[in-house]
């Protein structure tokens, strides 16, 4: 990333929507909105000053809301550019016309509420599509409990919890009580392969769950861990002696049934009730905290973009590309990689990304020599 | 003229692809609609298989 942000061709956009495309030439004229982040890209240093006397608080978006953010806000610690944003919902100048504290606290002068947003025209011969993947909302799945039953989190929320940058410096504390979770159920399948849902397997979860009741593990040694799965999907390269090791040196426990339904006792505990399809028996089991791998979608403004573009997706949202070449969508010149066109994992992504970047450049020799 | 292209979405996949393009001489404008770049990948921890960490 920090390679990305030092690169003398790689101008970073961001904060920036594409919102027009047209045919010009043998390329493209895009269209796009730089938004209004009310504070300098060139003059901010992210020193924090502002973030110290804010008023104005929102969820932090990045630590999937399981902490409050300043309305003056660095997206997180390592983002490039690394610079503050506004959030204009949350500013009480913006929203109430009083404050401008941080406009105050700013000794470089980086702040400007008079900023507006500034429509570009970017003249192109070729784009790549890579606009990933959002994650499924499991409040419609109300048996699972999420957004009534404190202590049922998702598998990003728990990324975030397990990490020693995020909201509790990488303590499996729960949200009810703050109490350090020591017996953890991971739900597999939320969303996933449901034919209410995403009837397509998000391909990536049964994987980061094991590695999530491992790093459970290593930070506290007196951890249990409970995967409920629906058959385990670990088909990459190690995959399968990943699954043997964390069963084997971590401790973790494998159980073959879908949770049926979640519910809490009085000390905000779950109880999970689930077929043991290996015995054959209805069961349940009580646990401190439940993490669900909810399904990976196509990013919520993938529609939009793709109407913008002329592209087609399919009856999922995943960008649709080229039989025999998996680069290339369904528009000359447009190309897609990593999980804008289907689950896949990091190192699929990387690799994506390096063909797609290859027959761009194809595409751009060619269209540059006409 | 230098060739240019455009890469929407400044996850992993898009930086990669941002960075191949420069190495070859291709200008690229990297859009993000988020305040920074660095997608999924910038949210997690350690990553599958390895448990390496993420950034
Ligand atoms: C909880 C969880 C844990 C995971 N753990 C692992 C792991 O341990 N190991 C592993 O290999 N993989 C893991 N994955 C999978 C990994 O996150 C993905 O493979 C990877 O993030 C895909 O990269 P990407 O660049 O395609 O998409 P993303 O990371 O989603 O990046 C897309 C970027 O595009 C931006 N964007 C979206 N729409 C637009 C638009 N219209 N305009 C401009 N920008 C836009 C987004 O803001 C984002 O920055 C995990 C996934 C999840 C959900
Ligand atoms: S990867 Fe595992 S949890 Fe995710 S949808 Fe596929 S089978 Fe279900």
């Amino acid at each position: 990333m920090l390679e990305a942000g030092r690169h003398p061709e790689v101008e970073i956009l961001a904060y920036t929507d594409v919102v027009g495309m047209k045919k010009k030439g043998g390329g493209f004229a895009l269209r796009v909105n730089r938004r209004a982040r009310y504070v300098k890209e060139d003059v901010c240093n992210a020193c924090g000053l502002c973030v110290a006397k804010c008023p104005g608080r929102a969820p932090d978006v990045f630590d999937t809301g399981l902490r409050k953010r300043t309305a003056i806000y660095l997206y997180f610690s390592q983002g490039i550019p690394a610079v503050m944003t506004i959030d204009p919902d949350a500013c009480i100048y913006l929203t109430k016309g009083k404050c401008r504290v941080c406009e105050k606290r700013c000794d470089k002068g980086a702040i400007d509420f008079d900023m507006k947003d500034v429509r570009m025209t970017l003249e192109v011969d070729a784009v790549i599509v890579a606009t990933g993947l959002d994650m499924f909302d499991p409040t419609p799945l109300t048996h699972y409990g999420y957004g009534r039953l404190a202590n049922v989190i998702t598998g990003i929320q728990y990324e975030r919890l397990i990490n020693a940058t995020g909201p509790t410096g990488g303590h499996l504390y729960r949200p009810s009580d703050g109490k350090l979770a020591k017996k953890v159920a991971y739900v597999q399948c939320v969303g996933s392969r449901d034919l209410n849902y995403c009837d397509y397997c998000s391909s990536v979860c049964c994987m980061y769950s094991i590695k999530d009741a491992m790093l459970a593990r290593e930070h506290d040694p007196e951890s249990d861990s409970y995967i409920f799965h629906t058959d385990l999907r670990n088909v990459g390269k190690w995959f399968q002696k990943y699954e043997k090791r964390a069963a084997e040196e971590y401790g973790v426990n494998f159980i073959r049934g879908r949770v049926a339904e979640i519910e809490e006792d009085g000390n905000k505990d779950l109880l999970l009730w689930y077929e043991d399809t290996r015995e054959r028996k209805v069961k349940s089991m009580k646990v401190e905290m439940v993490v669900l791998a909810t399904a990976a979608m196509p990013s919520r403004s993938a529609a939009e973009l793709a109407k913008i573009l002329g592209i087609k997706t399919d009856r999922y949202g995943f960008v649709e590309t080229v039989p025999g070449s998996p680069a290339d969508t369904t528009v000359k010149g447009v190309f897609a990689c990593g999980f804008c066109k289907r689950p896949c994992d990091i190192p699929e992504a990387v690799s994506q990304a390096s063909a797609a970047a290859q027959r761009a450049a194809a595409h751009v020799k060619k269209a540059v020599a006409v | 003229m230098q060739p240019k292209v455009a890469v929407i979405g400044g996850g992993i996949a898009g930086i990669q692809a941002a960075l191949d393009l420069g190495e070859m001489g291709v200008h690229v404008y990297l859009i993000e609609k988020k305040p920074s770049i660095g997608g999924v990948m910038s949210q997690l921890d350690k990553t599958f298989p390895t448990n390496d960490c993420s950034i």
